[in-house]
């Protein structure tokens, strides 16, 4: 026969009241917190869960790079458009002063703004973004262009000439990994983008100041005496002609290649952020899925635990009344 | 002609006497309903033999006598329980230890985790990259660098603290036994010697049987009833805990005798304490090793030596030692002494000049210089750091500090405190032995930072793994997560083993109020039929004198 002691009924009924308590403290916290997985042994994903939340921090953090690096191209991609106008104005300057009907007086006054459009183009070569020097590769702590003199004339704004920094580093590009596949150059050395210009500005002011340039050809070397009028005066046209060409390459060889180049890396900045979004929806997906509390459900598990606690309190407390002294 | 007047009275009377102890033992049984480990009493009555008429044709006899109390007892389901209990507290003291280090590893909340730490300064590094001169970047490389080795610190520490507690509640778990034992030994004594003068000793077998319960929950043991009713506990290995009077104390000893040279250090710095027996003096100590054996077993004892972890007296380091703490800690020292070798030597740069001996560092920070041998993360130490002076930062350099230090994963920190110090540059300049670090360059961040991705082999003690630093953390949280869901699933298996041996035992031998109060009853009515029977008996002596 088999016997029953209270002991055991009240052991079991206890038992099943705990349980159930237990189960309405887990489903309880899942719908507080909306998480099913809170540690690793909830869940038989737990070094899973891990690496997707380290993806989606990395993520984050690529995310954040590259908002950064876009930033710094939009900026050079200003710089770049204004360095095109500058050299557009000058073409037009070199072409109106290469016309035979102006005199050599007239030229000097079309040198002045020249010497502004070089001034202002160094200025874009030497621009700073967040206090560093966009264009002096990865020695930005210079300025990548240096102004020294021509002994010809000693004063005045053609005796000022541009000098490509020599410190090793300036002409160093500067690359970025800035996601796991992608890594681009997000600067380039001053004097392939704004060489040309600058030199070609410096001849054309020079000229039309009533200064020859030496060498010839390449970067001056801050030589070049005054032109003597008029004996020189088809000379000082055919160096203002010859700056055309210059101011052409300049343009069409450096300022606009770079400007596509910039906008190539911030269209690729762009794709790349775009899928690290989507990489980002996806792992959110996954990462919901294993370690987010379906709310329904776990409402719906809290209700039905809820009840079931109910009922053994319930059952305990009237089992446990019971007596057969009632009936004695 | 035989005296039937005498025999309805004597019949009776012993009736009336039997009927009031077997009531008493039911109001005895009903006072214990709630008294842990008692078992209800039976009391035997039998039938007497009537002297008078042996061998005569009308043998009637002559009433009820009262024979033995017995123990509603079944040594097969006591001995389920007590194996049940040793399974719960071998279950218990691992999942209430696992649920402490577990937190370390939590999947959710605050950012503080090794693996959350890590892959912050890996990105840290890598946007140093947009603007390696800027302070701020730098900054945040440092803050996330001092935030990775808080994080391994904080890890590996609570780890240490917990087989450390776990090291001194061994001490406690074996005084609980060596209590038991000899409570169980004066109990066979006072059992043996109740039992041989012909008395039962009922309640005394009653307290042993919760004691044997009791020690069962702290160590696993064979029992073995003796003919004179004492109980024989031994270890699996034949060791006598409790020989009948005597019992044998267990000792907890961080020297013993059998170790021949210096004990190896536990996580945290102390030793590893042994469990045995011995067989010498305190003055000349001759230690039996038991540990391993009570290990392999359980309760109590046996999951607090396999979660804290048995190592052997030869043994040189802590993580040599067996058990899942140690195997816990043995993944986050393997990931410190990668940071401390691999990515320190990957901070230095490549050798700058071949031509003069150790490694020329092409690697620079912002004010020109180059980083040491250590020069990212550090460890606290006072000898020599590079022992093999190949300015490098190799294993061989860790294995010969870890000789008189054990692990690195409680002081590891960052080299330095000065953004401008972190080393984000290579040398740019093209002369072999002459080198220059432009502000901007950030080749040397790059390559740090390339380091998350890489597959390094994770090598330690017996653990190997291969895989990224992430990947290695990554497991560590499943190592984690599947030794507390087994816990945790032994502790519910446990908990329905004990409640069903509990059941099976309680079946057979606890108080059923309900029967109690049945049978009193029952013998309250026999009581009353007894006394009716004395009444009827004078009424017949009655109307045999009025005769007269």
């Amino acid at each position: 026969m088999t016997r029953t002691s209270e002991i055991q009924s009240q052991r079991q009924l206890v038992s099943q009241t705990l349980e159930n308590r237990k189960r309405v403290v887990k489903f309880a916290n899942q719908v507080a917190s909306g998480v099913k997985a809170a540690l690793p042994s909830d869940t038989v994903d737990g070094g899973t869960i891990a690496r997707y939340k380290q993806t989606l921090e990395r993520i984050d953090s690529y995310t954040t790079t590259i908002q950064r690096t876009k930033s710094l191209m939009t900026f050079q991609d200003d710089v770049l458009s204004q360095a095109n106008d500058l050299l557009i104005r000058a073409k037009e300057i070199a072409q109106q002063g290469a016309n035979e009907s102006v005199n050599s007086v007239a030229r000097q006054h079309l040198a002045e703004e020249v010497y502004q459009i070089r001034d202002h183009m160094a200025s874009l070569a030497n621009s700073t973004y967040q206090g560093r020097f966009v264009y002096g590769g990865v020695d930005d702590d210079d300025p990548p262009y240096d102004v020294s003199s021509y002994a010809e004339p000693a004063s005045g704004g053609a005796s000022k000439r541009y000098v490509f920094d020599a410190e090793l580093g300036t002409g160093t590009a500067r690359t970025l990994a800035v996601t796991d596949d992608l890594s681009i150059s997000i600067t380039t050395p001053a004097d392939q983008v704004f060489g040309t210009a600058i030199e070609s500005l410096e001849r054309l002011g020079r000229a039309l100041g009533g200064y020859k340039t030496t060498p010839a050809s390449g970067a001056p070397d801050g030589g070049g005496a005054a032109y003597t009028f008029p004996s020189e005066y088809d000379q000082q046209t055919a160096d203002i002609l010859s700056t055309i060409n210059q101011l052409n390459d300049a343009r069409d060889n450096d300022i606009l290649p770079e400007r596509v180049s910039v906008g190539g890396r911030l269209r690729r900045l762009e794709t790349g952020e775009s899928l690290l979004a989507l990489t980002k929806n996806s792992a959110l997906e996954v990462l919901s899925r294993i370690q987010d509390a379906d709310e329904t459900e776990s409402a719906a598990n809290l209700a039905q635990a809820q009840t079931a606690l109910q009922a053994s309190y319930s059952v305990t407390a009237k089992v446990l009344r019971m007596t057969i002294l009632d009936y004695i | 002609m035989a005296n039937f007047g005498a025999k309805i009275l004597g019949a009776s009377v012993s009736s009336m006497t039997a009927q009031q102890a077997l009531i008493s033992n039911a109001a005895n049984n009903i006072s214990n309903v709630n008294t842990p480990g008692y078992t209800r009493r039976q009391i035997d009555i039998e039938s007497r033999i009537d002297v008078a008429t042996v061998g005569s044709i009308l043998q009637i006899g002559s009433g009820v006598q009262l024979g033995d109390i017995k123990r509603s007892t079944n040594e097969f389901l006591e001995y389920q329980l007590r194996l049940a209990s040793s399974k719960k507290g071998y279950a218990d003291i691992r999942n209430d230890y696992l649920a402490a280090v577990e937190p370390t590893f939590a999947l959710d909340g605050p950012q503080s985790v090794v693996g959350s730490a890590l892959n912050n300064f890996f990105s840290a590094v890598n946007q140093v990259g947009v603007n390696p001169s800027n302070i701020d970047l730098r900054i945040n490389v440092l803050q996330r660098a001092e935030d990775l080795v808080f994080s391994i610190r904080s890890a590996y520490n609570t780890v240490a603290e917990i087989q450390s507690e776990l090291n001194q509640r061994v001490g406690l778990e074996v005084q609980t036994i060596n209590s038991y034992s000899q409570q169980l030994a004066t109990l066979n004594a006072q059992i043996g010697s109740r039992e041989a003068s012909g008395i039962a000793a009922i309640d005394e077998r009653d307290q042993r049987d919760v004691l044997l319960a009791k020690l069962a929950e702290k160590i696993s043991f064979r029992t073995l009833e003796t003919p004179n009713g004492m109980i024989n506990c031994q270890l699996e290995n034949g060791f006598p805990l409790v020989n009948q009077e005597t019992a044998r104390a267990l000792e907890v000893t961080t020297s013993p005798s059998f170790a021949t040279a210096t004990l190896p250090r536990s996580l945290s710095g102390e030793i590893l304490s042994y469990v045995t027996y011995n067989f010498g003096s305190d003055a000349s100590p001759s230690h039996l090793d038991l540990t391993q054996l009570i290990k392999n077993g359980s309760g109590a004892l046996a999951g607090l030596l396999q979660l804290r972890g048995t190592t052997d007296p030869a043994n040189t380091s802590p993580f040599q030692a067996e058990g899942e703490l140690v195997a816990i800690a043995t993944r986050i020292e393997a990931l410190t002494r990668t940071l401390l070798t691999e990515v320190n030597a990957e901070y230095r740069g490549p050798d700058e000049n071949g031509a003069v001996a150790g490694l020329q560092p092409s690697a620079g920070d912002l004010n020109g210089n180059t980083p040491g041998v250590f020069g990212l993360f550090d460890f606290d130490y006072t000898g020599v750091k590079d022992a093999d002076g190949d300015g490098v930062a190799s294993m061989s350099d860790l294995l010969a500090a870890a000789s008189s230090l054990g692990d690195f994963s409680s002081i590891i920190k960052v080299a330095f405190d000065d953004p401008a110090e972190f080393a984000a540059a290579r040398d740019n300049n093209p002369a072999n032995g002459a080198t220059v670090f432009p502000e901007g360059d950030g080749q040397n961040a790059a390559a740090i930072a390339a380091l998350r991705s890489t597959t390094f082999n994770f090598s330690l003690a017996s653990f190997s793994f291969t895989g990224t630093m992430e990947e290695l953390y990554n497991a560590t949280v499943s190592y984690v997560g599947n030794a507390k869901s087994a816990a945790q699933l032994d502790v519910d298996v446990a908990g329905a083993n004990i409640t069903s041996a509990s059941n099976k035992r309680d079946e057979f031998s606890a108080v059923s109020l309900d029967e109690e109060f049945a049978n009193l009853i029952k013998y309250q009515k026999a009581f009353q039929a007894s006394a009716r029977m004395i009444k009827t008996a004078g009424e017949l002596l009655d109307i045999i004198v009025s005769l007269i």
